[in-house]
């Protein structure tokens, strides 16, 4: 056989180029991960403290954490956030999605429109969380002013101190921030579908709405998948607008997991083996969050087709064994 | 470094600029426990969390003023220093780590047009009087709130006003041995809140917010008598939002101060040396003449005439009562007075006793419970228990 022609092995430039990031993971992501799992297990609080050990009982802050009534409260505001905001995001952004894809009504100004509707998402949660603060503001502020004015409301309604409003505010926040987000990551996901399929299904006489859930919504299952596992991630680690908008206030209402952690190790204390073992069962919540998604969301006519294909293989190969005995 | 030119040439002055928002703390002590060349030698700490730095966690850092070639208690006593800022300013074993240069003892500052319409005089020896200046109590407060009431008036603009009054009056702090402790005094809070807004006595404003500052250019719901707060709050908050920059324009000029009924003071920034650091003698020099210089030379004195940039700066009260004895406090924005008549009995009555490393969060969580009482959304049994969870659910201390 003729030797092959000695080409260029591209693949050494492959971890050539992926060095920078191997090595600023290792250092800044998977080093710390590491050191805050091993923290959890340990009595290590206290500022500048070097001198920390291993707990006689290893999961003594494990048990102290999930006893933590702050702590439980926060899970539960955390998940519920995450809801409130998941749903509306998706559903608009969907929605949006076909309006701005579809190919029987073209919409002008469509580049106009997606940049308007992405603009939150470029706003540092800080001015997010002074711009809905002075809003809601009470006695006087815009929103009661117009309550009041209109006569929706006899007189001022003190927003950031009901829980119930607080936590919509922060949900409506989320979603107002991460819904053009989606909505562009959608879009490029129907981009992706191949024209053919619309363009057959045009011709079938399909209407809009039969090509939306029968053509882009199963085609689209994969950037789905995406959306909801990053939207789940970072749902679940939100931190930023219910630590600057109020702090977790009032009254827990809008304290999540994160900004509990935070507190435990930097609001006076510095509990940080708490805060670490809080972080670890985070961690592992999200893990398995994730973990279900992506075996209720796999592609079950792709795993039928390869069972299939190896029961067909198996058949094969008895058939081949049998033939050579006889 | 104009005065000092010699100073130029022997250091090198690197000053590392980081938010003072909520990053500020985390980046110092992680300088501070990290050490080595790049720990600073100088940093600030402000009355919220100086605790931590003179008593707390992070005392072991701070280098007494006495190592740095200062004469600390002479000095302290020449300059007529407030006990409070000392008592702060000083750790555990009693030395003084920490001093500043600015004196934030609170005053009462109330509005003149409005005083000489509910009480006949706008004459701040009077209004002390009226409302119970220096008496320890509020009872004398709430009769002249209620005077006012009965003219169109709030006496103040939310009980955040009379919090850090009410803060400052306590006997001991919020931790004592590691154990939640809620003073009589700050529990009565409660009561005082519940009170002023249940009365329709103020705007039931939050402090920091627009309808707070509205209430300073006199556009709120309904006029506001006066706000509580050290020399600070009048030049850096109220003159800007007064609605005016000079006598006749918004409220600017119709302000004049007088005693509170109970002494306290609010904020304020000490100054603390690392003891780890290597140009000890140059932070020396340089901490002697922000806290304690009292000649004209001194950055007080110049601070307090508004000379610090020229003439016609901001006049500030600052931490030598010496220095502003002979200096000159007078104000446009109060009509004229000198406010240092006021402002130096004001940084005696304060207390430098009942702070504790914890404070922000504390307060936090307790004003936080102090609104859901007073907007009706619980009782004040609930309000106490929860405040006490909220703390051992997020502090290492514990409650009953």
């Amino acid at each position: 056989m003729a030797k092959q022609p000695k080409g260029i092995s591209y693949a050494k430039y492959g971890y050539l180029f992926s060095i920078p990031f191997v090595v600023a993971y290792l250092i800044f992501s998977l080093y710390p991960t590491i050191y805050t799992a091993v923290l959890g297990f340990t009595d290590c609080k206290g500022l500048g403290n070097k001198n920390w050990h291993i707990l006689e009982h290893p999961f003594d802050n494990f048990k102290m954490v999930l006893s933590n009534d702050s702590f439980i409260t926060s899970l539960k505001n955390t998940i519920a956030i995450w809801l409130m905001n998941f749903f509306p995001q998706i559903i608009i952004a969907l929605l949006l999605t076909a309006w701005f894809t579809s190919h029987t009504n073209e919409i002008k100004g469509k580049g106009i429109f997606k940049v308007i509707f992405y603009m939150p998402n470029i706003i540092t949660a800080a001015t997010v969380a002074i711009l809905f603060t002075a809003l809601f503001g009470y006695p006087v502020g815009p929103v009661n002013d117009i309550l009041v004015s209109t006569g929706i409301k006899d007189s001022a309604f003190y927003f950031l101190v009901d829980r119930k409003a607080a936590r919509g505010i922060v949900a409506f926040i989320q979603f107002w921030m991460w819904y053009g987000n989606t909505m562009i990551v959608l879009i490029s996901g129907v981009l992706g579908i191949s024209p053919d399929i619309y363009e057959a299904a045009d011709i079938d006489g399909a209407n809009g709405i039969q090509t939306f859930f029968k053509i882009t919504i199963p085609n689209l299952k994969t950037v789905l998948l995406y959306t909801l596992i990053t939207s789940l991630v970072g749902g679940l680690n939100m931190y930023d607008i219910p630590k600057v908008f109020l702090n977790g206030g009032p009254d827990k209402a809008t304290l999540t997991t994160s900004v509990f952690i935070y507190n435990q190790a930097f609001s006076g204390s510095y509990l940080y083996n708490r805060a670490a073992a809080a972080s670890m069962i985070m961690f592992l919540i999200i893990a398995v969050c994730s973990a279900i998604l992506f075996y209720i969301m796999r592609d079950k006519d792709e795993e039928k087709l390869n069972k299939e294909i190896k029961r067909a293989k198996k058949n094969a190969q008895k058939a081949a064994r049998g033939q050579s005995w006889r | 470094m104009e005065l000092n030119p010699d100073f130029k040439d022997q250091y090198k002055v690197e000053a590392t600029v980081i938010n003072t928002d909520s990053g500020y703390q985390e980046s110092l002590d992680q300088a501070l426990a990290a050490g080595g060349k790049d720990a600073p030698d100088l940093y600030c700490a402000e009355a919220a969390f100086v605790l931590k730095y003179t008593k707390g966690d992070a005392a072991s850092y701070a280098a007494p003023y006495k190592d740095l070639g200062i004469d600390v208690n002479k000095e302290i006593a020449d300059a007529e220093i407030a006990n409070y800022a000392v008592e702060i300013g000083s750790n555990e074993s009693g030395d003084v780590v920490g001093l500043g240069y600015q004196a934030t003892g609170g005053c009462f500052i109330y509005r003149r047009s409005i005083a000489k319409d509910a009480f006949g005089t706008d004459d701040p020896a009077e209004i002390s009087k009226v409302i119970g200046g220096g008496t320890q109590s509020w009872d004398k407060f709430f009769e002249a709130a209620e005077t006012l009431k009965g003219k169109g008036y709030g006496i103040v603009s939310g009980d955040g006003d009379i919090w850090h009054a009410v803060e400052n009056s306590s006997d001991q702090g919020w931790v004592v041995d590691g154990k939640l402790t809620i003073d009589p005094k700050r529990e009565a809070f409660l009561d005082l809140s519940k009170q002023l807004k249940d009365n329709g006595y103020h705007n039931d404003t939050q402090d920091w917010t627009d309808a707070w500052y509205a209430d300073m250019a006199g556009t709120g719901d309904k006029g506001i008598f006066g706000f509580f707060g050290p020399a600070w709050l009048i030049n850096y908050v109220m003159a800007g939002n007064s609605g005016g920059t000079k006598p006749g324009e918004g409220t600017y000029g119709d302000w004049a101060v007088c005693d509170p009924p109970v002494g306290f003071f609010w904020g304020g920034t000490w100054l603390l040396a690392n003891k780890d650091g290597a140009n000890k003698e140059a932070v020396g020099k340089f901490i002697d003449w922000v806290t304690l210089d009292a000649s004209d030379t001194g950055l007080q004195y110049m601070w307090a005439n508004g000379t610090l940039n020229g003439e016609g700066g901001t006049k500030d009260a600052v931490a030598s009562a010496a220095v502003m004895a002979k200096s000159d406090g007078t104000l446009d924005f109060l009509g004229g007075q000198n406010m240092f008549d006021y402002f130096v009995p004001a940084n005696e009555y304060a207390n430098g006793k009942n702070l504790t490393q914890y404070d922000q969060t504390i307060n936090d969580q307790w004003r936080d419970q102090v609104r859901q009482y007073t907007a009706g959304n619980k009782s004040r049994e609930d309000a106490i228990k929860d405040f006490k969870s909220a703390i051992t659910d997020n502090l290492d201390v514990t409650a009953d």
